[in-house]
């Protein structure tokens, strides 16, 4: 796919800008907002998309929607990626975007599979000792999900720790069929 | 009915859980994003590893081909429809590897090394890549050991050492893989208490089947039993039936297992028959993967992938054990052309080709070698000294015998030095037709071709030379077998046991004639 390269040069360029210019936060929660508008309004990502709208209209949506919410800095930015025809990529690079800004500053998300919601001393006890095994901030995500039976599974950029009961009874079973004819 | 004890359950249940941890287990995963021919596009799996063996739901395993910038390539080993997208992919940490050791002879196993013979389990320790670099010039020595096929007209004219690679190339029905059968029966010597003493090592051998009807593996496999030679052969099955990427990798699997042995020290055999249909398999998902295709549809390493494989044949140094890796490849080509692309790669890898031929074949002469243009470049160092003071006059015998053949149909209107080599040559056509899975040990090969050379055989109708040849293996057996033995023990002749030859031979002459 050819235009992760694109989305990548770009994504890293303004998250270099805005460290350089210390508007870090507010440029990334700029993001945030753009990325969560993106995903609620499919019309939104068709507009940019959609070669037959002139770049000027573009530019005019976006300003009307974003411009008294977020930074000048963010809106060149946007601006920007209308006069090179970048926009229809504009989804792809504000997640680009959000991941190379939590690698920077040494976050990590991590999505969190129960079977119960936990307490919030649970809460903060897991995030402690997360934070400790990863040597990294954690951004916690939970859901409840009732094949876990017991235990957790915690997923870590593609690394999963699981200590869940239902991979032990899945090594169980494979333990138990280890050696049978049957496996055979 | 009987019953099973509650505590012998319970034994059971404890032995089986005792070494089972509970704590958390840390793996890495992915997406499958598309799947489909057997391949499968994965979203994650960061820190995978080239040709590193992945696990998919349902116990289906994959290798890892590809390694794009967002997304990496598989390859599945099981039945691609149990795959489905969005399905969690698992990294095993392992490059695809295969567990090896002497508890594989006798056992039918699938390239990843389980087996499918409905024996049980194989319990093995040891693990090793399927993939692996081959040895470099300093660990090499030349061939110089005989690996004995007891087909004579490959031991006398196109002999093999152990570690070469000779080639065996033919078209459809010529007898590949019979000579393949045949050499792995002809082993069976060499694991003798007899061979032991003569300072013989044993070989093991390996078949590799690849693309192949699964009812042709079971025939091999039931004749290499019938003549007690599955106890030091292993048989890997990758049959049509089969996904491409097990076909792709069985050969490799079957080099793995074959330098176990050589690295200890021993001396194994590896045929790989066939390697067009591996290459087919390799093209098929080749092409799955959008590499680009060449010559042939073939990928552009083609090339690699058949010399990669046949490097690992070798001879070790003494420094490492003196173990040996001998490979026969087997290539079917199409209509005889050996100028297609695979043919030629596999031969311009190879040190030497034995060519077998449809004409050859339905003429009656079989094993349908043409000894015109088969070739051993190395084997020649490993034959034994009675073998090449006779083998030399054969070739030459042979090679005057072909130049006349044009000229036999005018019979008697030759001169009589053209019809002697013509009644010699056809002779020797004769002695060296050789039925199937009835390999002659090296000392009766040497008596076969001695007697055929020096004219012995001038005075008896053609159609009586195979019989002829029969019973002065007999009767020399029982009234000079010295001759045998000397042969045997001392790996050449001299002028005694000539003399003792020609001397059983006019005796044998004389009985022969009186009953004709």
């Amino acid at each position: 796919m050819g235009t992760y390269k694109v989305s990548y040069r770009y994504a890293s360029s303004l998250l270099n800008t805005a460290f350089g210019k210390n508007v870090l936060d507010d440029v990334s929660k700029d993001i945030e907002l753009i990325s969560s508008t993106l995903e609620k309004n499919n019309q939104l990502i068709l507009a940019l998309s959609n070669p037959i709208i002139k770049p000027n209209i573009k530019l005019t949506i976006l300003e009307a929607i974003f411009k008294s919410r977020i930074n000048p800095e963010t809106m060149n930015f946007l601006n920007f990626l209308i006069e090179k025809k970048r926009e229809n990529l504009l989804g792809d690079i504000v997640k680009i975007f959000l991941v190379l800004r939590d690698e920077k500053l040494g976050f990590v998300n991590v999505n969190v599979k129960t079977v119960m919601d936990f307490t919030n001393e649970q809460v903060n006890q897991f995030k402690n000792n997360l934070e400790k095994l990863l040597q990294k901030k954690v951004r916690l995500r939970f859901k409840v999900d009732q094949n876990v039976i017991g235990g957790f599974i915690a997923q870590v950029g593609d690394t999963v720790y699981d200590a869940s009961l239902k991979h032990q009874l899945e090594l169980l079973k494979k333990q138990f069929l280890l050696g049978s004819p049957t496996l055979n | 009915m009987a019953e099973v004890k509650p505590d012998e359950i319970s034994a059971i249940l404890r032995k089986q859980l005792s070494g089972f941890e509970n704590e958390v287990d840390i793996y890495d995963v992915g997406t499958v994003l598309q799947v489909g021919d057997g391949i499968a596009r994965v979203y994650g799996l960061s820190k995978v590893m080239a040709s590193e063996l992945v696990e998919f739901p349902n116990d289906v395993f994959g290798m890892v081909l590809n390694l794009d910038e967002d997304s990496v390539g598989c390859v599945l080993f099981g039945e691609s429809t149990l795959v489905k997208e969005g399905d969690t992919v698992k990294r095993t940490k392992r490059v695809a590897s295969m567990p090896v050791g002497e508890e594989m002879l006798g056992r039918v196993i699938t390239p990843l090394g389980i087996p499918v013979d409905g024996k049980g389990a194989i319990n093995t320790s040891k693990y090793s890549p399927i993939e692996r670099k081959a040895l470099g010039v300093i660990q090499r020595q030349p061939v110089k050991e005989p690996l004995q096929t007891g087909i004579t007209a490959i031991d006398a004219m196109i002999p093999i050492g152990r570690g070469q690679r000779e080639l065996i190339i033919g078209d459809r029905q010529t007898g590949k893989t019979a000579v393949a059968v045949d050499t792995i029966i002809n082993q069976k010597y060499t694991h003798t208490e007899e061979a032991k003493k003569l300072g013989i090592n044993p070989v093991y051998c390996i078949y590799v089947a690849v693309g192949q009807k699964s009812s042709t593996i079971a025939q091999v496999v039931s004749k290499l039993q019938e003549h007690g030679a599955m106890d030091y052969t292993a048989v890997i099955n990758a049959s049509a039936s089969e996904p491409a990427p097990l076909q792709f990798i069985a050969p490799y699997s079957g080099a793995t297992l074959g330098e176990f042995f050589r690295d200890n020290g021993k001396h194994a055999l590896v045929i790989y028959d066939d390697l067009s249909k591996q290459a087919a398999a390799y093209r098929e998902l080749s092409l799955l993967l959008r590499r680009p295709p060449g010559r042939e549809a073939y990928p552009g390493d083609v090339f690699y992938l058949h010399s990669r494989l046949l490097e690992r044949a070798s001879k070790l140094s003494d420094e490492l054990g003196g173990g040996s890796l001998t490979a026969l490849p087997i290539i079917e080509t199409q209509q005889g052309d050996v100028s297609a692309y695979i043919p030629t790669n596999v031969i311009s890898i190879t040190d030497g080709q034995i060519y077998l031929e449809t004409n050859l074949f339905n003429a009656g002469v079989r094993p349908a070698i043409n000894v015109g243009i088969s070739v051993s470049r190395v084997g020649g160092n490993a034959q034994i000294k009675a073998m090449k003071k006779v083998a030399g006059s054969l070739k030459l015998d042979l090679a005057q015998y072909r130049e006349l053949e044009a000229f036999a149909k005018f019979g008697s209107d030759l001169d009589k030095a053209t019809q002697r080599t013509l009644s010699k040559g056809a002779r020797l056509v004769e002695l060296l037709k050789q039925g199937q899975y009835t390999p002659l040990p090296v000392e009766k090969q040497v008596v076969s071709i001695y007697i055929g050379t020096s004219g012995i055989l001038d005075d008896i109708p053609v159609s009586e030379v195979k019989r002829f040849e029969k019973e002065i293996h007999e009767y020399i057996e029982v009234n000079y077998n010295n001759i045998y033995e000397f042969i045997r023990k001392e790996k050449q002749l001299n002028d005694e046991i000539i003399n003792n030859i020609n001397k059983a031979a006019k005796e044998m002459l004389n009985v022969f004639k009186s009953h004709a």
